[in-house]
């Protein structure tokens, strides 16, 4: 590679190559012995900033290109899923660490794996699985050489201080498609309308996922839906099955579009309670029956969609059943075990993951212990008005002695006190507690013993009771640079 | 004794409803169900008219530049003459954000022909350039040229908390009044106002939703609904610490963010406006301000500081 750089760009070119990799793996170095810091990004940055090709040139070392994973949720929990297919059929997939999905995280990844010559190791099965914030779409899929399947999970409104809008994601992701080679496949969510008409120009081959089990819909509306109009016309969707928000089985009532016919369905979903659920999953020619340790119809397209890339990329179906041992990421209904008691930590950062991963706790009307999280992004982004979109009302006296923390719990408790959470009466009525440590103590102390504790929340207040969980001794370290993690 | 009953007209929820926007429906219907107030929703989407006659407040929430393509000549011409009826007849209204912008005279987008709005407020806005369509080659780029912040608004005795996102500069017509001065953040367009009132009825920047934190506001619209049915009606005071607290907690945020000049008026202001919200008084109609900057208004130059 490096001789090849020297033919095609000179040897200075080449050289600074080498030094850009260099500086950047210094730099992450440096970060780690500083045990501080964001060293998800640094080491990218630096090196990008010494050769702004280094992505593109790592990028071009892996042998089986890459599969990117973008949208609004459920990008970590399906790269974890796709990881463990690939590991078990033989693929050695280079995977970056959560959060870090923009330009400079991932450099810092292929960083990670490079030598100081600047250089992979020549691995006949490497292939990228990259998880890409949607908004950087357009500035990573170009840097990408061989990109063998793109995967769009969904798109939601999600932090409109930051993305803006969705229909403004959308087009920031049609951007990205059209720079992608004409073979690289798309796999997209056929439930998502917003997806269906993805650069509908292009001629890259298409692979839909959606569930096809309807006995799953909901009756009505879904109050988190965003209400997308159809995506050719701008005439109004129907449902004959609505999941969840706007994702379903659905047509336009102005041009007749509808749901692109999935080649990759689950047909059968047995919820199995707050911890997990069992998928029957149909690929073209195959049939095969997953026991999936996580919870929720949202998991159920997470698996989907690992499932469909992972049949894109020709693995044996034997290996699907990876997913079975996948364990829960970080934050992703995590278990810790505290005295006396199970704990489980849940990401939710916008009105559709809160709200499915209450539904995926409290879907059986048993009532559950929680600690419920809100923090903005002190002097960044200041929209918590999401909150108001989650549906809590359903949820109403199923969360008795609810503990409410984070420095957004005031508004959340208004929140809550407008969904009908309060009143009960003062033993099981809500309490507000700003500082998550503190907070946790009293949901412990306010959790029958025996019973588990649920904490659910944006993830500053998880990264705080996180790092005292690990100074308590009951979670180990996680490298801090999976500190990048959303909001 | 009779119940007492409102009519509420909750204009395009399916469409106009962008940022937590059924927040302040929900905010409506509790404060008055608390109080034994009936409250009746009328949705009205697109193709239904306004009754003027049969709403005493009328909402509309916050949508982007695609909603407010769909919903403009609906609002100008089918609902337009209805809003402004009622409004003059003494009803209610609330419009935040995109639906603020469309309740003026017009819109005009980044790109293409101007969109009419319902002509309620004398206000228009004009956006710099198309959000979508491509204009736009990143995220970074799309948020330098909007407005994204806290918004602190001193609205008659009392000072509102919220915040803003929005690309566009709203400007005020001779005839129309502001709902208030920015204390904090950009508000119309940078002159010092924010919003526009006019009767009963509120337009405003302020998301967060703005009700729910600022129950002064909500019981305001409602009190003014009410005495269309019922003249002299009273409203009961609620138990209103934790929106109270949720109030400070904006205000604290908001407080931090500001330049250090203007902490100490600040903090003052925030002091009397715990004292005001203790005596629970309606706001009187909010003057129009000095032309030219407010004292503590922060100038564009601040917005989206938080953006990498």
């Amino acid at each position: 590679m490096i001789a090849s750089d020297a033919l095609r760009f000179g040897p200075a070119a080449a050289a600074r190559r080498v030094l850009a990799v260099s500086a950047g793996k210094a730099a992450r170095g440096g970060v780690r012995r500083l045990g501080r810091g964001n060293g998800t990004a640094v080491p990218g940055k630096v090196a990008m900033a010494i050769d702004a090709g280094t992505l593109a040139g790592l990028s071009a070392q892996i042998r089986r290109g890459a599969v990117l994973v973008t949208g609004s949720n459920g990008k970590g929990t399906t790269c974890r899923m796709l990881a463990a297919i690939m590991r078990a059929g033989g693929l050695h997939p280079i995977v970056n660490h959560e959060g870090s999905n923009q330009l400079a995280g991932l450099a810092t990844t292929l960083l990670a794996s490079a030598g100081r010559s600047g250089q992979l190791p020549a691995d006949p099965q490497a292939i990228g699985l990259f998880e890409v914030d949607e908004g950087s779409m357009p500035a990573i899929a170009p840097q990408i050489s061989r990109p063998a399947a793109v995967i769009v999970t969904n798109l939601f409104r999600d932090q409109l201080d930051r993305y803006l809008e969705p229909d403004y994601v959308r087009s920031l992701l049609e951007r990205a498609l059209r720079r992608l080679p004409a073979d690289t496949t798309l796999i997209l969510n056929a439930d998502d309308p917003r997806l269906a008409q993805l650069a509908p120009e292009l001629p890259n081959p298409r692979l839909y996922f959606g569930i096809g089990d309807t006995g799953h819909g909901r009756d009505g509306v879904d109050p988190t839906s965003d209400f997308p109009r159809c995506q050719r016309c701008g005439g109004e969707l129907a449902y004959s099955c609505l999941f969840y928000a706007h994702l379903g089985h659905w047509w336009c009532e102005g041009c007749g579009l509808s749901r692109p016919e999935p080649r990759v369905t689950v047909t059968k979903i047995d919820l199995l309670g707050p911890a997990s659920s069992r998928l029957r999953v149909a690929v073209p020619g195959a049939e095969t029956v997953l026991d999936v340790p996580v919870p929720g119809l949202y998991n159920a397209y997470n698996a989907l969609a690992a499932v469909a890339a992972a049949s894109e990329c020709r693995l044996p179906g034997a290996a699907f059943s990876a997913i079975q041992q996948v364990t829960a990421g970080c934050f992703r209904m995590e278990r810790v075990a505290v005295p006396g008691h199970d704990v489980y930590l849940a990401l939710a950062k916008n009105a559709n993951g809160y709200t499915e991963v209450l539904r995926a706790v409290l879907g059986n009307g048993e009532p559950r212990r929680m600690l419920l999280g809100l923090n903005d992004n002190p002097g960044k982004q200041p929209d918590i008005s999401w909150i108001w979109d989650v549906d809590f009302d359903s949820l109403g006296g199923l969360v008795p002695a609810a503990v409410v923390s984070g420095n957004r719990a005031a508004d959340l408790a208004v929140r809550l006190k407008y969904a009908g959470w309060l009143g009960a009466s003062p033993a099981t009525d809500l309490v507000t507690e700003p500082d998550p440590v503190r907070a946790f103590e009293l949901a412990l102390a306010r959790t029958p013993a025996g019973e588990p504790l649920w904490v659910v929340s944006t993830s500053i207040v998880l990264w705080q009771l996180r790092d005292w969980l690990r100074k308590q001794g009951y979670v180990g370290q996680l490298w801090r640079e999976q500190q990048g993690a959303g909001r | 004794m009779t119940v007492m009953k409102i009519t509420l007209g909750y204009l395009y929820p399916d469409v106009m409803s962008t940022y937590g926007d059924r927040g302040n429906i929900e905010t409506i219907l509790r404060r008055c169900s608390w109080r034994g107030i009936e409250t009746e929703v009328r949705e009205l989407r697109l193709g239904d008219q306004v009754r003027p006659g049969e709403l005493d407040i009328i909402v509309i929430g916050s949508g982007g530049e695609s909603q407010q393509r769909l919903i403009a000549a609906d609002l100008a011409g089918v609902k337009g003459p209805g809003i402004q009826e009622a409004v003059a007849g003494g009803a209610a209204a609330l419009a935040v954000g995109g639906g603020y912008e469309l309740f003026g005279r017009f819109c005009q987008p980044g790109e293409g022909a101007e969109l009419p709005g319902a002509g309620l407020f004398d206000t228009w806005t004009v956006r710099r350039r198309a959000v979508l369509g491509g204009h736009y080659g990143t995220i970074t780029e799309a948020r330098a040229d909007r407005v994204i912040g806290d918004l602190l608004v001193r609205w008659g005795s009392q000072l509102l908390v919220g915040f803003e996102n929005h690309s566009g500069a709203t400007c005020l017509g001779p005839s129309a009044q502001p709902l208030g001065q920015v204390v904090r953040g950009y508000g119309n367009c940078g002159d010092g106002t924010e919003g526009a009132a006019l009767g009963n009825a509120v337009g405003t920047h302020l998301r967060g939703p703005c009700l729910p934190r600022n129950p002064s506001l909500a019981d305001f619209l409602i009190c003014a609904a009410l005495r269309r049915r019922h003249a002299g009606a009273v409203l009961a005071p609620l138990p209103d610490h934790l929106e109270v607290a949720a109030h400070e907690v904006a205000m604290a945020r908001a407080g931090q963010a500001a330049r250090p000049g203007a902490r100490a008026r600040l903090v003052a202001l925030r002091r009397s406006s715990a004292q005001l919200r203790q005596s629970a008084t309606g706001p009187g109609q909010a003057r129009r301000p000095r032309r030219g900057p407010a004292r503590l208004h922060i100038g564009p130059g601040t917005r989206a500081s938080g953006d990498r």
